[in-house]
């Protein structure tokens, strides 16, 4: 029963993880109809800068989760501007630029990494919070799945209630018609990817005390994006946070009485059923053609 | 006689919208039958129907007294019913000859293995003489090595209809091939299209240029609003006040 | 132009030198140079297959998998049953081709982006199950000693003799998807892809065809893994991932799609390039990534279309000297 438990609250913070990530790769390809694939290479920048800035030189934890934000934010505006933004209406070619950045993201992190084993974040807060006998939940946890939260929280406000989140929308919907009314489609792009990368940074950030760093790190990312993606509905927030939970109950489920590979392979298997019997998702919208 | 196709109450539904509402209609052997009816009519849905590339919310299509209802596209076309598109649809970037080339695939499709062997030489070779011969009754032939989207919009319909005209139709379904035409290519298109059911395919024409279809069809349907408003001859169909009504006031 | 030889024999003659140098440039080489030439005729199989199964407009993300299926078929029935690798050759292909008609079911229903995706996630899980299931394959390190060819008393573990096997093979895997690109068949690919309504409307099986496409070049890559493996010794999950994956669409696309040539010039210009930095191994990928950016932004028909290019360049130089 506690085990049980304690699987249901180990999922549940996996969630937020699973969510954070995701998001940016549904906002982007919403918006820009392209599937980034170094999605997981943003993640994974965001967590060797808590390794590299706040581990190895000693700036407090807090200021560095900024700082990587900031950074990953920060490249994926540069992404958009010279990778994506050329080629725009070309979903594929965005595809194959995105490919190539993920290639060159992983070699900055093995230059400043160095070669060898993954890294370890000592994590910065320490204890563990009992609830019963052998149910613990260690306060980093805790902190990532509070500030996970927060951060979704923030987004929902921005997409529903403000201007610029209601333009955003307008472009998943359909490009061309939120074009003819006067929404700047560069512009919408720049935010829909600043924001996921920020998310994106910001999962890595929370993640590194948590997990092995190591500059390949971002497949297993991508892979749990794509799966939360394609069962929540292709371009559907809602659908995608929901999806997270689900995934990530399921998968710590998984790992937890089987092991984590098997997870994954039933993680992919399910979302290849969901593309077969329901190509949009569990909440999605049909991309036009 | 029994006719070549038998459309019997189709029905198509998009969401709250009745696209096409219990039509039935026949078409004989050797006949041009005109599916006429102002905009949104139903008229491409109906076609789409017949031809496969929409499942119909009820009904049926017998094409020679066979039930075709909701078979692939394809095996339609294989039967012997083959339709021509709304909008210009080509190999854009293949040319003219390899367009009505591909049109000849009933005729010789291959295997792999006889493909890598060569042992369908012959039958490639067949495919070539009859996608000459189309070309040439089109009045194509010159144009054979040029790309089909460097054609000039009235030779890109008349590629269109060539391309099915290779698939040896015995019925064949135009969806406006006068469109956008001026007026000595529609008069020369009204020759081709006589000629193509002289050589014995029937033929069902939607169309919106009254004159072609006046002096082509046999007999019309008109639709209006997913309904058949009227069947009879061109004559019959002028008279009908109901029919004057709805392209009065459909605009 | 040289105006001695007549143009219907170029081909010939170029095809005729090509190989006479192919048959002696091994005995020139270094040991791992040799090695090299194998890999990379083998890497000519991987990229025509898969230009086989893009033909039709569908840019799947398994081929490398589909290779790994060979791979696997092969290594592990020679070396657990104790039969020839001339049995199991064709074995790995049938079992690609196989595997390849099995997905074609479930991939098919989705056309681009979700068939990307898709293919992704079909390989994914094919290739995880790999390193899961320890018996019969051997997990995440693979199984090695597998057995090499025994054809009277040839000694396939060396390079030469190696690499003349895999010439062989590959020509002939080659020429045969030439055949196919060439003939009939091919054209119907094409027009699957350009205008998959029009195709259907004349009578093509739109859904058979990219199947055929799909199953055909998984059968040859199928193949091209099967060579890989009977001559490392060791076959592992790793050999198959996105990363060699990546490499295929980055050889394509460099290369260039549009013609049967480009594939297999930029496998071959990639993979020398490849060589020449084997001395900054760490920047290797970062070096493909901006290739790969660059080609894609500035050169998207590929290597091919640089003689083109260059012509028209030329021509509008001169039109506007004058
Ligand atoms: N795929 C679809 N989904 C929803 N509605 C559709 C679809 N296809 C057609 N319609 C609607 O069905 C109605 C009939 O359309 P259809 O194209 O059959 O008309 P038509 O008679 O061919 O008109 P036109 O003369 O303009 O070509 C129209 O109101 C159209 O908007
Ligand atoms: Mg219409």
């Amino acid at each position: 029963m506690e085990l049980l438990i304690q699987t249901v609250v180990n999922g549940l913070i996996q969630s937020g993880f699973y969510a954070l990530a995701a998001i940016g790769l549904v906002l982007v390809f919403g918006v820009m109809r392209v599937v980034n694939f170094a999605h997981g290479e943003l993640v994974m920048i965001g967590a060797y800068t808590i390794w590299f800035v706040h581990a190895q030189n000693g700036v407090p934890y807090l200021i560095t989760v900024v700082l990587a934000i900031l950074l990953v934010t920060a490249l994926g505006l540069l992404m958009e501007r010279f990778l994506f933004r050329p080629m725009t209406g070309d979903p594929l070619g965005g595809l194959i630029c995105s490919i190539g950045m993920l290639f060159i993201l992983q070699v900055i992190a093995t230059y400043v990494g160095g070669e060898g084993p993954s890294k370890q974040v000592p994590p910065p807060f320490e204890g563990t919070l009992v609830l019963m006998d052998s149910v613990r939940i260690p306060y980093q946890r805790l902190f990532s799945i509070t500030v996970a939260v927060f951060a979704l929280g923030i987004l929902w406000y921005f997409l529903t209630r403000t201007k610029f989140g209601w333009a955003v929308r307008a472009v998943s919907m359909d490009r061309e018609a939120a074009a003819l009314q006067g929404i700047s489609t560069i512009r919408v792009s720049m935010i829909a990817i600043g924001v996921g990368a920020a998310m994106a940074g910001l999962a890595g950030a929370l993640m590194a005390p948590l997990t092995n760093i190591n500059p390949h790190m971002g497949h297993n990312v991508i892979i749990a994006a794509f799966i939360v993606t394609i069962v929540g509905g292709v371009g559907s927030l809602p659908g995608a946070v929901i999806a997270s939970v689900l995934y990530a109950l399921f998968h710590t489920f998984v790992t937890t009485y089987f092991s984590g590979t098997i997870a994954t392979i039933s993680g992919l298997v399910i979302m290849v059923l969901v593309l077969i019997v329901r190509p949009t998702g569990i909440m999605g919208h049909r991309v036009s053609e | 006689m029994t006719p070549i196709l038998e459309v019997k109450h189709l029905t198509m539904r998009f969401g709250g919208l009745l696209a096409v509402d219990d039509v039935s209609f026949s078409v004989n052997e050797g006949e041009i039958r005109g599916l006429i009816g102002p905009n949104g009519a139903g008229k491409s849905t109906t076609f789409k129907m017949i031809a496969g590339f929409l499942s119909p919310t009820s009904g049926d299509v017998l094409f020679r007294s066979n039930n075709i209802t909701n078979q692939r596209p394809s095996r339609i076309a294989s039967a012997g019913v083959v339709r021509t598109f709304q909008e210009t649809t080509l190999f854009q970037e293949l040319s003219v000859f390899e367009n009505v080339l591909i049109g000849t695939h009933k005729q010789a499709h291959t295997n792999i293995i006889s493909a890598v062997l060569g042992l369908d030489r012959q039958m490639q070779n067949e495919a070539i003489e009859a996608t000459t011969e189309v070309l040439e009754f089109m009045g194509l032939a010159e144009r054979k090595n040029q790309l089909a989207a460097e054609l000039p919009l009235g030779l890109q319909r008349a590629l269109a209809v060539a391309i099915s005209l290779a698939a040896k139709p015995s019925l064949l379904l135009m969806d406006e091939p006068f469109a956008g035409m001026n007026p000595e290519e529609t008069r020369h298109m009204m020759e081709l299209t006589e000629r193509v059911r002289e050589s014995g395919i029937s033929i069902v024409l939607v169309e919106h240029n009254m004159k072609a279809v006046m002096g082509l069809c046999d007999r019309l349907v008109v639709l209006n609003f997913g309904t058949v408003l009227d069947d009879g001859t061109p004559d019959q169909v002028r008279h009908n006040p109901n029919v004057i009504q709805a392209y009065l006031g459909g605009g | 132009m040289n105006n001695f030889i007549p143009a219907k024999f170029r081909p010939v003659l170029f095809l005729l030198l090509l190989y006479a140098g192919l048959i002696v440039l091994p005995h020139f080489l270094k040991y791992h140079q040799q090695d090299f030439l194998i890999f990379l005729t083998i890497n000519i199989l991987v990229v025509v297959s898969y230009r086989l199964v893009t033909l039709t407009g569908e840019w799947s993300l398994i081929h490398a998998v589909m290779m790994g299926v060979g791979a696997y078929t092969s290594a592990l029935i020679s070396k657990n049953f104790d039969i020839s690798f001339w049995i199991t050759l064709p074995l790995a292909g049938v079992m690609a081709g196989l595997v390849a008609l099995l997905l074609s079911y479930p991939l098919f229903r989705m056309t681009q982006f979700y068939f990307l995706i898709g293919s992704f996630a079909a390989g994914e899980a094919i290739r995880l199950s790999w390193i899961q299931f320890i018996k019969p394959f051997g997990g995440t390190g693979g199984t090695s000693a597998i057995p090499s060819p025994e054809l009277m008393n040839i000694d396939f573990l060396e390079p030469i003799p190696y690499f003349y096997l895999v010439l062989i093979v590959v020509s002939i895997c080659v020429y045969l998807l030439y055949r196919i690109e060439n003939s009939r068949i091919g054209l119907t690919l094409h027009a699957v892809h350009w205008k998959g309504v029009l195709a259907e409307s004349v009578g093509v099986n739109t859904w058979n065809y990219r199947t055929l496409a799909f199953v055909i070049g998984s059968l040859f890559v199928g193949i091209a893994g099967a060579l890989k493996v009977h001559y490392i010794g060791t076959v592992a999950p790793k050999q198959f991932d996105i990363g060699f994956m990546v490499f295929i669409l980055i050889w394509v696309i460099v290369g260039g799609y549009r013609t049967f040539y480009g594939a297999i010039i930029g496998a071959v210009v990639l993979s020398v390039l490849d060589e020449i930095l084997r001395g900054v191994e760490q920047l290797r990928p970062a070096i493909y990534g901006a290739t790969l950016i660059f080609f894609i932004l500035y050169l998207p028909g590929g290597l091919e279309s640089l003689p083109q290019k260059i012509k028209q360049k030329f021509r509008a130089n001169r039109e506007s000297a004058t």
